[in-house]
């Protein structure tokens, strides 16, 4: 049996098989961030984006792009395949490039900087694969691509074995969780060791500098990152360490609620809804400055939150980068 | 053949958005988890063997799950040796034709809340074959005057305000029914009654059954379920073949678990019939039919649950006992309601709509818009894989291989 998925699972599937990235982005592009720092492109320790960060601004004009267009009607049934979708509603990356705040582009191409700098100085020396870097895959093994993915996994090594690196060490939460289980099953002798950024800045926390923050904040657990990784003391340990005042929201740690991103492609709507119930659950702490760890996460709660709303919603990345400024 | 499933999911994803701006069911639910939890906490501080408990049903469950035709076998020659007839029904088909079978045409029919029910669409059944039949769950009740499907499942009707059902009850009971809850509880109550004491036959589902003993336990709280199954003469349990467990012993422990999780310390009312009614008062001699029902009939419903059992990835969704708690912490359902299901609902739902329900094309739609965030697995007693099953689930309907 075949059968027909909605088009934008196609399209995202397609890109990230064909280039390598969900909204096939451009390797320089995804690269641009670490011009200035000149990285290694060979070393014991492998500075991983995957490119999430860098592709947040363009998720949602591709789902604004997608639910203008009616996936039920004669037309778009016509438009088979996803090369076509793309040719015929323009949707394509460099119009998506063209049509994104420059401010919000800026913003998260530094998020992948800043995390450099932070681990810089914390004394980690590390090397990054650049124009080469190929995103983890994690949405195929999200969206059940899984087929498909089993062969893609393979470029993805080959780029990273390529580094000569035994760490991994992985922005996206995401990223972990699939290079730590699913990897494992799809190629042969995959054993490098999988770190996330929280754990390297975990390691020297004491070395952290004190951050003036203008009040108290509040974390909001990933998921992926509390459940699957068993990640959420740390988070409160780093934050203690630079002297910030965290409050926790009703639902935290292992019990934290979903920001609603996973469903965001599909379901937008109800995605935004999800995602504002979260940011309200979160102020219910008393603090308006949420803290995340994870792209997506970041995304959709700075979606969720209403116009108007005094709320800072930033990365733990982005905090933390204040501190090292310093 | 390929299935195009690009409309279903316009569709749903539309009925969703409408269901997240409903505010009757934003203010029921949000009122309803905030219950949940604070009753769960309390109940599990005052209780606090609970989750060992769970730990260890979860071991009954998974060996039940193992050896189901051998307990299934058990489980009807304890229905049969109890004096009540036993029945096996492969599929969906099946199970109505028996109960039709037993019931026949004409008759008045008391139920009670049933999770099976629903999947067999058992009411609308009986009723297209010419018999009244009436919800006794007051829930289910107003559902069935509504017209409307469940959107919890164990508070059916849990995004109705008193408002909307004296609404309904003015128009049914031809009175004007104030929108007070106790007065809407009372006419019910009365109209009830009556069809208890002259209906020809009531059914039930069951909790668990213990199949050494072939003792039905039926967990309720409004006291509809003893009068449905006590008052009429002939008694009618449809079960699935999921709550079948070795022992009188373990169904005890499955039975609290569930309410436990239900949010309950203890429940109003724990029901257990293993067979028809019988006195030897007089005489000695041994008569059925002496208070309740004379006769005692069990259909044991397969419909896809053994196909479940086989496949390693997936007879884990077997244990579940519809306790309710993870719809409760599911942040889709949290906004949707039973809109995100079929019969069954939440990311469990989305399984269970896979195998028995509705099938694959079904269970799609509610198979992607599961967030695969894996607090249902924090708050379901049995520790159910719901995550990893949708991600199963994901790469089969992507290749189509179903
Ligand atoms: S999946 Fe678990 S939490 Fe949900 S209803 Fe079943 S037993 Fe309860």
């Amino acid at each position: 049996m075949e059968t027909k998925m909605p088009m934008v699972l196609d399209i995202i599937s397609e890109n990230i098989i064909k280039h390598g990235n969900p909204l096939a982005l451009k390797g320089s592009e995804v690269a641009s961030w670490a011009k200035e720092l000149d990285l290694p492109v060979k070393g014991e320790l492998l500075f991983y984006t995957g490119g999430e960060y860098q592709l947040l601004p363009f998720i949602d004009s591709l789902v604004k792009t997608i639910t203008h267009l009616d996936q039920g009607s004669k037309v778009f049934s016509m438009m088979m395949g996803a090369r076509n979708i793309l040719n015929k509603t323009g949707l394509n990356a460099e119009k998506m490039y063209a049509s994104v705040l420059a401010k919000d582009k800026d913003r998260y191409n530094s998020v992948c900087l800043k995390a450099a700098k932070v681990l810089h100085g914390l004394g980690y020396e590390f090397c990054y694969s650049g124009n080469e870097e190929l995103y983890s895959g994690a949405l195929l093994y999200e969206l059940g691509y899984l087929e498909d993915m089993k062969n893609y996994v393979q470029k993805v090594v080959e780029v990273i074995r390529n580094s000569g690196a035994k760490t991994i060490v992985c922005l996206s939460p995401h990223a972990a969780e699939v290079f730590k289980f699913i990897y494992p099953k799809m190629v042969k002798g995959f054993d490098l060791e999988i770190v996330t950024f929280v754990d390297l800045v975990w390691q020297r926390r004491d070395q952290l500098a004190k951050i003036e923050a203008s009040g108290a904040v509040v974390i909001h657990d990933s998921c992926r990152l509390a459940r699957e990784l068993g990640i959420h003391q740390e988070l409160r340990d780093i934050l203690e360490n630079v002297g910030a005042d965290v409050k926790e929201s009703p639902r935290n740690r292992e019990w934290t609620s979903c920001c609603g991103g996973p469903i965001k492609i599909l379901f937008p709507e109800l995605s935004h809804v999800i995602g504002s119930r979260r940011v309200n659950e979160l102020k219910e702490s008393g603090a308006e400055h949420i803290l995340t760890s994870c792209p997506y996460c970041l995304s959709a709660l700075e979606g969720g939150r209403t116009k108007g709303d005094s709320a800072i919603i930033e990365d733990l990345i982005e905090f933390l980068y204040r501190g090292s400024k310093a | 053949m390929t299935v195009d499933l690009r409309k279903d999911f316009v569709t749903y994803a539309k009925d969703l958005n409408k269901a997240s701006e409903d505010t009757n069911i934003r203010t029921a639910i949000t009122r309803a988890v905030s219950s949940y939890r604070n009753t769960v906490s309390e109940t599990l501080e005052r209780f606090p063997h609970t989750p060992e408990l769970a730990e260890e049903v979860q071991g009954i469950k998974r060996h039940s799950m193992a050896n189901l035709d051998d307990l299934l076998k058990q489980a009807m020659d304890s229905v049969e040796r109890n004096k009540g007839k036993a029945f096996f029904a492969k599929d969906h088909q099946a199970a109505l034709e028996i109960a039709l079978g037993i019931i026949g045409r004409g008759k008045t029919v008391v139920k009670g809340k049933s999770m099976l029910g629903e999947e067999l669409h058992l009411r609308e059944y009986l009723e297209e074959n010419g018999n009244e039949v009436w919800e006794t769950d007051l829930g289910e009740f107003i559902l069935q005057l509504r017209k409307e499907r469940p959107m919890h499942i164990l508070s059916p009707s849990i995004h109705v305000p008193r408002e909307q059902v004296a609404e309904v009850f003015s128009k049914f009971f031809g009175k004007e029914v104030p929108p007070d809850i106790a007065e809407e509880v009372k006419v019910v109550r009365e109209f009830l009654r009556e069809k208890y004491f002259t209906a020809d036959v009531g059914i039930s589902g069951a909790n668990v059954v213990a199949v050494d003993t072939g003792a039905m336990v039926i967990i309720e709280n409004e006291g509809n379920v003893r009068l449905a199954t006590g008052a009429p003469p002939v008694h009618i349990v449809m079960v699935g073949t999921e709550k079948l467990v070795p022992t009188f012993q373990d169904a005890m422990k499955v039975a609290e678990v569930t309410w436990r999780y239900a949010q309950y310390g203890v429940p109003g009312y724990v029901n257990i019939v293993s067979g028809p009614s019988k006195t030897g008062d007089i005489e000695k001699v041994t008569t059925y039919g002496a208070h309740g029902p004379k006769e005692f009939y069990v259909i044991f419903v397969d419909n896809g649950r053994s196909d479940m059992a086989r496949e390693d990835k997936f007879s884990q969704a077997l244990h579940c006992l519809r306790c309710g708690g993870c719809m409760y912490e599911c942040p889709v359902f949290q906004v949707t309601a039973g809109h995100f299901g079929h019969v069954y609902m939440g990311g469990i739902g989305a399984i269970w709509t896979a195998f028995v329900a509705g099938g694959m094309e079904k269970a799609a739609p509610l198979v992607y818009s599961c967030l695969r965030c894996g607090r249902c697995v924090e708050r379901c007693p049995m520790s159910i894989e719901v995550p990893a099953m949708i991600g199963e689930l994901r790469e089969r309907i992507v290749y189509g291989k179903y």
